[in-house]
């Protein structure tokens, strides 16, 4: 996004604000005429139409649509202030990036199945391999923290953790 | 003088002292941890005070309270993870501060802040909880919604960079807020059938989601950067700095104070509205966001004037004001006694104690906290590469542990990728929460007013505390407003000098 | 690091020392084999985790067994209740602590994925609360004829702490069999649904007894009547709803019950040693003490007739639902 050609920057202000504003104008409208309609019941009878579940909803949904279109507006013609520079960053080799994205769906798609412990363990060592940590006593930590955490969840504030991989 | 030695010899007991102070070792270590807030430990903790003695009980009970309230700042300060919800306002200026290696000035001025708010809520307790007992009762739904009305302005000054991201984050915080079963009918709104969406979406989650996760995702994908060895923590907060932000502090807890004693309102919303009102005072306006010393302590005043505000009608009308006070008032049951107005007549040596007690909560408060700071400012020392993969671990657990469920681990990693967008595209994320926690208010109030009132609109005026809000509400759009056009007018200057 | 450490182990014995750390004991050979969990299927706090808490803490030395509390919560309680449902490998060592929300939950939320009776066997009804029809001490019905006839003419208000909570459904049982003009408040839960009721906002609420005890003692609020099938102790010269006689109202028997149940895959043995258990939680004085404390009285049905009370409470939830046009 803030990699855009200076060229084109010429034309168009802030090319972020222009993406982010046509992504919501699209998203208020799926909102206002697909969202709101089928997946929000409105009761039969209403007093008053304020009180229907639909009411803040759809005002919020027109509110998004409006905005939306002033930030487009606002991306094509003020050009963004000084933030431009803190929104630019170096990125990273694709590979450190993957493994944190691999540590992320190991904690959501191992939880429940292979146990806190378990799961805190092999996310941290990826995680400490992806920067890569080269201090070897560092990867113990990996071992100890959400061994010890774990334990002082569920035994000590006794709050349960999933524990053991499944087929134990 | 019957009632004193009577009072006296309740009070100085082992038992009480150790009470206030294992609470308030709990509640800092708690309410330090991502996903462990104060209301669980206060939960958690009920069972052990069934065998103590009905002081010590309650009292174990507002230590981790009070401890909990403050622990939520520590690691919102230096791993950007609010420890608590109410904290999530504490870590606009305490992040950038530690990053900046201020992280003990701030940890110091969140402590020194949340203790003097303590003491002058405790204060306002002792002194005036009759008095804002009547406020409380005196307000119903129009007059919260109002007051709702009032907090959503805040939105405006928050809104720093763009005040159209602004409001635009704050307009999806409050489309968010509306996933779940709705409060009147029973239907269901945008659940997609979903039974883990149909209580809505769970605060804990989404916050540590969006403040501690793009953080890490972020640091993963920028380009390795060798970690400088240096003393991160920094110096401690000079006196003169604290003098500085007094008024702040002052302000904020008696907003606090206000917040906390209208049953149903809570601690975040107090946060946010003292660091805005403080903002929108300070001569450093422009610093805020940014590591301003005044804003950490203008937001964990808010919040700890809560704490002591929040027993006002608790033991005036025994109405629990929030989750926390709903089972310290169980506490009290369970030990036979009930709080309300016929407390004060027949257990009045008791009151008085617990009084005591909770004044020294404020006192042991600062002990506890100036230790604990000392320890835990040594995180800011520890190299990202080797934090950050643990800060993970702490709020994956921390969100698992809200519900018991893998799906609000999901939601969090969720959010934490939305977070990551909201920075890329420079969307503000407090406006973002404040929509989502004042949204089913104001809603819900609005609602409620138009049944009590069979859809006559003219309760929305119905006496001085609703024009009392309405003034203050038409006053702050106005002057925003107003700053807006200055601004306008400034920056168009200068467009035409430097043209 | 090594500070951090430090910290940690500080944390860690701070906490042991005011918590205690359970330490495991069980025998491999009969029932319970293992550490019991006790599924509150409400979050921590509230009047079933509070009660959970202190039936784990009594049962626990009765079978000489860890009986570990669990909060699952979620839409009403129907997302702890369906995992429960599910079954899973420890299932033989699991129970769950039922309220209202189990049968209102079932009538009121669509598309359930168990059955509240079939799936389920049901152990003891561990202790009832009485729903008490409050009004403002300033509101001018003294009795409740004059307050039905009333709400007849004029359109009336009642606070409720939440839909599908039985204070909510008490409400809209009463505008069912008195055909008057009742419209519900909601509010989020019975701490903020108090001051709106003193404060004379709303009409009238049925409050759960516990929380309007006092205030009804201090003279704050008036009970009118009592939704149990007899008069409490607590408040023996407010009448019952049925004793009233009129307006289909003798139909209006409702009280909070709270229960343990298990899966119906639950061991013929366990059931009998946590039935015999059960019995003896609720003869010790520490929970009769705490019963009274919580405004209740000790369950009166266990087993089979524990099951058909449900049965029959899910019926009326289900018309009352129906009726009120709350399931959606």
């Amino acid at each position: 996004m803030t990699t855009s050609d200076p060229k084109r920057r010429v034309k168009i202000k802030d090319m972020g604000d222009v993406i982010t504003g046509v992504v919501l104008f699209g998203f208020a409208l799926v909102l206002l005429f697909y969202l709101v309609p089928n997946y929000i019941n409105e009761p039969p009878i209403l007093q008053n139409p304020m009180m229907s579940p639909q009411w803040l909803p759809r005002i919020v949904g027109w509110l998004i649509l409006l905005f939306s279109i002033l930030l487009i507006f606002q991306g094509l013609l003020v050009s963004g202030p000084s933030e431009e520079d803190e929104r630019m960053i170096e990125k990273g080799s694709p590979r450190r990036f993957f493994m944190m994205v691999v540590a992320l769906v190991i904690y959501v798609a191992l939880f429940e199945s292979m146990g806190a412990v378990f799961c805190g363990i092999l996310a941290t060592l990826v995680l400490f391999v992806a920067h890569p940590v080269r201090t070897w006593w560092v990867y113990s930590m990996a071992f100890l923290f959400p061994i010890v955490v774990a334990f002082l969840f569920v035994e000590v504030m006794n709050v349960p953790l999933p524990m053991m991989p499944f087929w134990l | 003088m019957e009632i004193f030695s009577e009072v006296i010899q309740l009070f100085f007991s082992v038992e009480n002292f150790l009470a206030i102070a294992v609470g308030v070792v709990i509640g800092v270590v708690v309410g330090s941890i991502p996903g462990l807030t104060a209301t669980m430990a206060v939960a958690l903790a009920l069972p052990f005070t069934f065998s103590m003695q009905p002081i010590a009980a309650i009292l174990l009970l507002v230590g981790i309270y009070k401890g909990g309230m403050y622990g939520g700042s520590i690691t919102a300060i230096l791993i950007r993870t609010p420890g608590s919800p109410a904290s999530a306002c504490t870590l606009l200026d305490g992040y950038p501060m530690a990053q900046q290696g201020h992280a003990k000035k701030a940890l110091k001025a969140a402590l020194y802040s949340s203790v003097i708010a303590d003491f002058i809520s405790n204060i306002a307790l002792i002194f005036f909880a009759a008095y804002l007992a009547k406020i409380a009762l005196n307000f119903g739904a129009p007059e919260f919604f109002w007051l709702i009305c009032f907090s959503l302005t805040i939105i405006i000054s928050l809104a720093s960079g763009s005040m159209i991201k602004g409001l635009m984050a704050a307009l999806l915080g409050i489309l968010l807020s509306m996933v779940g079963l709705d409060d009147v009918f029973g239907s269901q709104r945008l659940t997609f059938g979903s039974y883990n969406l149909m209580d809505s979406i769970s605060f804990i989650p989404l916050l540590i989601g969006l403040f501690a996760i793009p953080e890490i995702i972020e640091f993963y994908r920028k380009k390795a950067v060798p970690h400088i060895k240096a003393k991160a923590s920094g110096a401690g907060l000079a006196f003169s700095e604290l003098k500085r932000c007094m008024k702040s502090i002052v302000r904020g807890s008696l907003i606090g104070v206000v917040i906390g004693a209208i049953p149903g309102t809570g601690a975040t919303a107090a946060a946010f509205i003292s660091y805005s009102d403080a903002r929108r005072r300070s001569p450093n306006k422009a610093n805020f966001g940014k590591g301003e010393v005044e804003g950490v302590a203008a937001a964990e005043a808010g919040n700890n004037g809560v704490a002591g505000a929040t027993m006002i009608p608790l033991l005036s009308l025994g109405i629990p004001g929030d989750v926390i006070t709903a089972i310290i008032l169980g506490a009290f049951m369970v030990h036979g006694l009930t709080p309300g107005p016929l407390m004060f007549q027949e257990n009045l040596s008791l009151i008085y104690a617990l009084f005591m007690g909770i004044m020294l909560s404020s006192v042991i408060l600062l002990v506890v906290g100036n230790v604990a700071i000392k320890y835990f400012s040594l995180i800011a020392d520890i190299p990202k590469p080797v934090l950050f993969p643990i800060v993970l671990m702490f709020c994956v657990y921390g969100a698992y542990a809200v519900n018991n469920d893998t799906f609000d681990v999901g939601l969090m990693l969720a959010f934490g990728v939305l977070g990551y967008i909201f920075n890329r595209a420079a969307i503000p994320a407090a406006p973002f929460l404040i929509g989502f926690i004042l949204g089913p208010m104001f809603e819900d109030n609005l609602r409620r007013s138009l049944l009590i009132g069979s859809n006559d609109l003219s309760i929305f005026v119905r006496g001085p505390i609703t024009w009392f809000f309405i003034a203050l509400t038409v006053g702050s759009i106005a002057l925003a407003f107003y700053r807006f056009l200055e601004e306008r007018r400034k920056t168009q200057d200068k467009a035409s000098k430097t043209s | 690091m090594k500070n951090i450490f430090t910290a940690t182990c500080i944390a860690a014995c701070s906490s042991a020392l005011a918590l205690g750390v359970t330490v495991s004991s069980a025998s491999a050979d009969e029932w319970p084999s293992n550490d019991v969990r006790l599924v509150v299927p409400y979050a921590p706090g509230g009047t079933t985790d509070v009660l959970s808490r202190r039936v784990a803490d009594l049962l626990q030395q009765e079978l000489d067994a860890n009986v570990i509390v669990e909060n699952r919560p979620g839409a009403g309680s129907t997302v702890g209740t369906g995992r429960l449902a599910r079954g899973g490998r420890d299932a033989d060592h699991t129970i769950l602590m039922a309220s209202p929300g189990h049968t209102i939950g079932a009538a009121i939320y669509p598309d359930l994925t168990y059955d509240p009776v079939d799936d389920f066997v049901f152990l003891q009804n561990m202790i009832d609360i009485p729903n008490v029809m409050v009004v403002p001490a300033d509101s001018p019905y003294e009795n409740v004829i004059d307050f039905v006839e009333a709400a007849k003419e004029d359109n009336m208000t009642f606070s409720h702490s939440g839909v599908g909570s039985s204070i909510h459904m008490s409400g809209e049982l009463f505008k069912t069999l008195t055909e008057t003009n009742l419209t519900a408040v909601p509010f989020a839960g019975s701490g903020a649904a108090l001051p709106a009721l003193l404060g004379g906002d709303v009409d009238v609420a049925f409050e759960n007894m516990p929380t309007v005890l006092s205030h009804i003692r201090s003279g704050d609020l008036r009970a009118l009547a009592v939704t149990s099938a007899e008069r409490s102790e607590y408040l023996p010269d407010v009448p019952t709803l049925s004793e009233i006689g009129e307006y289909n109202l003798d139909q209006f028997i409702t009280t909070a019950w709270f229960g343990l149940i298990a899966h119906s895959s639950f061991p013929e043995e366990a059931q009998s040693t946590m039935r015999e258990a059960l019995a003896n939680v609720m003869e010790r004085e520490e929970f009769l003490d705490f019963a009274e404390q919580l405004g209740a009285e000790p369950g009166q049905v266990a087993g089979e007739e524990f099951k058909q009370f449900i049965a029959d409470d899910l019926q009326r939830w289900e018309e009352v639902a129906q009726q009120a046009g709350i399931s959606q």
